[in-house]
């Protein structure tokens, strides 16, 4: 797996716990069950700190996407985008792809072949 | 919170009775290299960020010698519960400033909202909430009293 897979991976998913935090629901949940929810600072600058190794166009393009869907980048599986469920043609998964970070036409995730 | 029963989560190669780490980051360590070793998890080292991370937030040390380590990652493909026990306790950074016993590490997908492990979350939180429970819990050693404790028998 490309580093800068990787690290997109890796920002999405404390985007997801900084989003969990920012949600009241949630957030109200785990404080009335007792959990002390105070990094939040931690948390960004953790995300501020990831986000500089990422290149600038890509991380612009993640950002979009992040802004419309939970999961902006996910592992191409069973010959599929899991984020719209649409089969991904065949001259995807031909071996000059194999390394670049892909795009769903359909619904425009970023996709990678694990 | 899902139709599945909550003893039904712990399976038996999710289960560690004898943790060896002692500090906060090498148990964690300990618990995904388990989930890893049984096929659970597509990658360590996304676990391993979010879990640090999720500490960072405030410790999921809640005190009375128990933790729970959750949290969403692309790296998970089903809700998952990990239990694990260290009898003499490690150092988590704990509510109360005391060793932790038991681990209850669930982990959930980033594609799934966070009401999928939050149900997980309360009604486990609500067993060790029961003095006669987290005894219990505190001092298991194998599956089989594990499972008696969650399924709410008398033991
Ligand atoms: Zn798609």
């Amino acid at each position: 797996m490309r580093e800068e897979f990787r690290l997109l991976v890796a920002l999405q998913d404390l985007d997801i716990m900084i989003k969990e935090v920012k949600d009241q629901h949630t957030s109200h949940e785990l404080k009335s069950m007792g959990f002390k929810l105070t990094g939040l600072k931690e948390l960004q600058d953790a995300r501020d700190h990831l986000a500089e190794k990422i290149p600038a166009a890509l991380l612009n393009r993640y950002d979009k996407l992040a802004a419309r869907f939970t999961v902006a980048i996910l592992p191409v599986t069973s010959n599929k985008c899991l984020g719209c469920f649409v089969k991904l043609p065949t001259s995807f998964f031909s071996s000059a792809y194999s390394h670049e970070l892909l795009t769903c036409e359909s619904c425009g995730r970023l996709l990678y072949i694990p | 919170m899902e139709s599945k029963k909550l003893a039904s989560f712990f399976e038996e190669d999710l289960c560690i009775f004898g943790l060896r780490s002692k500090k906060k980051i090498s148990v964690l360590q300990e618990m995904v290299r388990h989930l890893a070793s049984v096929g659970r998890i597509s990658d360590e080292r996304f676990i391993m960020e979010m879990l640090k991370n999720r500490e960072s937030l405030g410790s999921t040390g809640l005190g009375m010698g128990v933790a729970f380590p959750h949290g969403r990652s692309l790296a998970i493909k089903d809700l998952t519960v990990l239990f694990a026990r260290s009898a003499n306790g490690v150092e988590f950074e704990s509510q109360d400033g005391e060793p932790t016993n038991i681990f209850f590490l669930i982990l959930a997908p980033s594609d799934r909202g966070a009401d999928t492990y939050l149900a997980l979350l309360s009604e486990l939180i609500g067993i060790i909430q029961k003095p006669k429970k987290l005894e219990s819990l505190l001092a298991v050693k194998d599956h089989a009293s594990l499972i008696k404790i969650l399924g709410g028998e008398e033991s």
